[in-house]
């Protein structure tokens, strides 16, 4: 009965997590204040609406979960049981279980039985007595349909014409087959209906005839089409189940009806299997026999040795992170939550545009030369209007960082405890301000980063006290805005990067060259490079090699840059400098020949007009400037994009250095314009991704400006160099 | 620009008319015809968006010449590709009568730069035939058929098979 509540889903949704969030806060204080009883109360509460809001929405085993952990808080409550460490464990690990749960009912995604089994087991059996038998009632009891080893039905079913107009929806019917039985080959008979002249959209012309497979009584099958048997046509034969009808058990037909809902609501392709064992053609059995011999790539690789069974665990780890970002990304439509006095605001500012609006072209239809400065002054309002609505459309976007922070508290303490470390976290500048889009595509990355601090950072207690050091390390997550940009550092007092051992481990792997002199920034540089790690073993929490890079990769992504502080044996800190908002970029208009380019500021460290001996070349054409003794590569960028410059001469064109990943290049035009906040288009939306370009800005005189891609641009200019080369 | 405004109005009428994008075909179709020098060319109607009046393009760098830049639509980058060069014709300066025809193929949306626009015709499937072969002289790739109106001869693009080249 969850479709009419199909629009408050999202709400439910949204305030689900929200609830969890406290709980799991409220959870991770009381383990610190055990006898904090407004602690359990706001715990209780929000466990509580959680479980009401989900038997509202029908989702009987998130109800019945939570009803579990509402029962063992509520002897918490009264007192019955005194809060201990592993009570708030269990308790903490069943708010994991309950987000799986309600992410797999957002999703429609099957969710591990077994571990929900295993707590709902084990709430039951530590609340016992007090609370409800342990164990005897599965949380998915209610939900499994019964299995399918009875009969089955031939339904025919023509639904009274009327059944729109009453507001009733056919696929109500079909989630209800659904969950008493296996709903096998809908097929739907369109022939009644009319040309689209003729039809009128409120009158139903379609009829179904359907195949269910249900232990279900024909009365009970009948009683589904209660409300719409009037009128309409209904014929419900049993027909004998062929004797190889499988007897599955509970877990696999509650996965098979559920993929029957979404072949119905979605109409997805089904596997080859599937559609032989419908059409009868094959039995199950034979289909599973067939399906258990066939072999995983991963294992045929390790047969024919092609691959070591590490590495295939590790792809496979890849894959399964893979898999998880994009359900992740799936969820992440989420809306935003906004303050009613933002959006006051802005209807007020609206108002004043139509004013403003209306003004100027009151002016314009009687416009006399007397009245210029008139004029000007309007327009000089309609920019103010026009700017505070910008900045305040923006606003809205902006949510605390709090919100990505939150989720530390949790990941800190379950990692002292893994790695048998003392942890404190130390979280500052919560409050600061940042375009949501931002926040949540930083979660992963400083995920990353802090785990770097507990696993490979900070040392373990007994190794602090030999270092004269206090036992427990300190890990500092700190916000901050700075010049436009918003700094976040993390920061460990740990034993800081060892700068030999990178070097070493370097070599040994082929990253760079035995004996090769790198500058500090250089090593550090090479902790980001995919596939390095110093970490002796690799360990379930990191280790791999993937992390740094990916945490580079992302934030450059955004627009941003990682940088290192490190000091041996007191500790290392990682800034992230990131922009307030990916639509909007400060930008510096540069001129090439006819060619208008954006460069984005965040990536120019000083522009230049060299003088005619500072511009060297090597080994015939690759061209060098010395900016202040340092020799950086030159890219022109008329070259790059093949356009008409104005000048070929370095010394009377202007040079940008420019910075990418660490790499500094000097790019050459001939003009800059001027710095100016431009609004990124995409490219993509209907055309492709071009080589060289990051986006595409509307410009001033309504042309379309490109915003340059500098690692792109360095990438060109080196094909075009190999190219050369090679010819 | 009058005629242009003109043909907006029967371009919009005709999406009218045909109520959904599949209704127009049962009874032949109906077709946005312009020119390319003397050449006549037709698009189905309903890929046409809107006739845009010829603005100043922004140059693509490292496109193929087809693709002649992007345009600001309202808010969104628009590529935009000369049909004359696609075509292997050479190109002409910007006349007055010069049109950007905007069409939607796989919800991208893209300008075509053509001569002039003429006409809304309707052509009778009978009227059509497929494309003839040339051989490799004259590439016809981009060509769903030819058709024929009055004395008229219409080759009518396939606008799908266009922007996959592109």
């Amino acid at each position: 009965m969850s479709n009419e509540f199909e629009q408050f889903q999202d709400a439910f949704f949204e305030e689900a997590a929200e609830h969890l969030a406290i709980v799991e806060e409220g959870l991770l204080q009381l383990e610190r204040h055990p006898e904090d009883l407004d602690l359990l109360n706001k715990i209780f509460r929000s466990a509580h609406s959680i479980k009401g809001a989900s038997g509202m929405f029908g989702f009987d085993a998130v109800a019945q979960f939570t009803h579990k952990m509402e029962t063992l808080l509520d002897l918490l409550r009264s007192g019955k049981k005194s809060v201990t460490p592993g009570l708030t464990d269990l308790l903490l690990k069943s708010t994991d279980c309950l987000k799986t749960l309600l992410d797999g009912v957002k999703l429609n995604a099957p969710v591990d039985d077994n571990v929900v089994q295993r707590l709902s087991t084990e709430l039951a059996a530590v609340s016992a007595g007090e609370g409800e038998r342990a164990s005897a009632s599965s949380p998915t009891a209610v939900a499994e349909p019964p299995a399918s080893s009875g009969g089955a039905y031939d339904i025919r079913w023509t639904p009274p014409e009327w059944l729109f107009r009453r507001g009733l929806d056919p696929l109500q019917i079909f989630k209800e087959l659904a969950r008493i039985g296996r709903l096998g080959r809908v097929n739907v008979d369109t022939s009644r209906l009319p040309d689209l002249n003729n039809m009128n959209p409120e009158t139903c012309y379609l009829s179904w005839t359907m195949r269910l497979e249900t232990a279900a009584s024909p009365k009970e099958v009948e009683s589904v089409f209660e409300f719409v048997r009037e009128d309409g046509e209904l014929s419900i034969e049993a027909v004998a189940v062929p004797d190889s009808a499988p007897t599955v058990s509970g877990a696999d037909v509650q996965r098979e009806a559920k993929s029957a809902t979404l072949e119905i609501s979605e109409g997805g392709p089904k596997s080859i299997g599937e559609i032989l064992v419908e059409s009868g053609a094959v039995s199950k059995e034979a289909l599973e026999r067939a399906l258990s011999q066939q072999k995983r790539v991963g294992e045929i690789l390790i047969e024919q040795k092609a691959a070591t069974p590490q590495q295939i665990e590790q792809a496979l780890q890849t894959q399964r992170q893979m898999e998880a970002a994009a359900q992740a990304k799936k969820a992440d439509t989420a809306s935003i939550r906004v303050d009613t006095a933002k959006i006051d605001k802005l209807i007020n500012l609206v108002g004043e545009l139509v004013i403003t609006q209306s003004m100027l072209s009151d002016l314009g239809t009687r416009f006399e030369m007397g009245q210029v400065h008139v004029l000007l002054e309007r327009i000089a309002q309609l920019e103010r209007n026009t700017r505070e609505i910008q900045e305040r459309v923006m606003s809205i976007r902006m949510v605390p960082i709090g919100t990505a922070f939150s989720r530390f508290p949790r990941l800190v303490r379950d990692l002292a405890a893994k790695l048998g470390k003392k942890i404190q976290l130390v979280l500052s500048g919560e409050e600061t301000e940042l375009d949501k889009t931002v926040i949540e595509a930083i979660g992963d990355p400083l995920t990353h980063l802090v785990r770097n601090a507990a696993d490979h950072g900070l040392e373990m207690p007994e190794e602090r006290l030999d270092n004269n050091k206090p036992e427990t390390g300190v890990i500092k997550l700190n916000a901050f805005h700075e010049s436009g940009n918003i700094c976040i550092t993390v920061e460990d007092d740990g034993r800081g990067l060892n700068r030999d051992k990178i070097l070493a481990k370097a070599v040994k792997q082929g990253l760079v060259a035995d004996g090769a002199a790198l500058s500090d920034d250089q090593i550090h540089a090479l902790i980001m490079k995919p596939g390095f790690s110093t970490a002796e073993q690799v360990s379930d929490l990191s280790g791999r090699g993937v992390g740094m890079d990916v945490v580079k990769r992302n934030i450059e992504a955004l627009g941003g840059t990682v940088s290192i502080k490190t000091v041996l044996g007191k500790g290392t800190t990682f800034t992230l400098k990131l922009p307030l908002t990916l639509a909007i970029i400060e930008g510096m208009t540069i001129r090439v020949g006819r060619e208008t380019y954006i460069v984005p500021m965040l990536s120019i460290l000083e522009s230049i007009q060299p003088k005619p001996e500072a511009v060297k070349t090597i080994v015939g054409n690759g061209e060098l400037i010395d900016v202040r003794g340092i020799y950086l590569p030159v890219i022109r960028l008329y070259e790059v994009f093949n356009v008409q410059p104005e000048y070929e001469d370095p010394a009377k064109a202007i040079l940008l250095v420019v910075e990418t990943e660490g790499e500094r290049v000097a790019v050459m035009v001939d003009e800059i314009l001027g710095q100016q906040q431009v609004v990124i288009k995409s490219m993509e939306q209907n055309f492709r991704k071009v080589q060289g370009i990051a986006g595409a800005t509307i410009l001033g005189d309504g042309t379309v400006g490109f915003i340059l891609d500098v690692r792109g641009l360095l990438e060109i200019a080196r094909q075009e160099a190999a190219a050369a080369d090679a010819a | 620009m009058a005629a242009v405004t003109a043909l907006e109005t029967a371009v919009k009428q005709s999406h009218r008319q045909s109520g959904v994008p599949s209704g127009g075909a049962a009874d032949g179709s109906q077709l946005l015809t312009f020119k390319l020098g003397d050449e006549l060319y037709g698009v189905d109607i309903l890929r046409v968006q809107e006739i845009k009046g010829y603005t100043a393009v922004t140059r693509i760098p490292n496109t193929p010449p087809a693709i002649k830049g992007v345009i600001n639509l309202r808010g969104t980058i628009v590529p935009i590709v000369e049909l004359r060069t696609v075509f292997g014709m050479p190109t002409i300066d910007v006349t007055p009568f010069t049109v950007i025809i905007v069409v939607v193929v796989r919800e991208k949306v893209m300008g075509l730069v053509v001569d002039s626009v003429s006409d809304v015709l309707t052509i009778d499937r009978q009227d059509m035939q497929p494309p003839p072969a040339f051989g490799s002289r004259v590439d016809v790739s981009c060509l769903s058929g030819i058709a024929k109106s009055g004395d008229k001869l219409v080759a009518l693009l396939d606008i799908d098979r266009l922007l996959a080249d592109g």
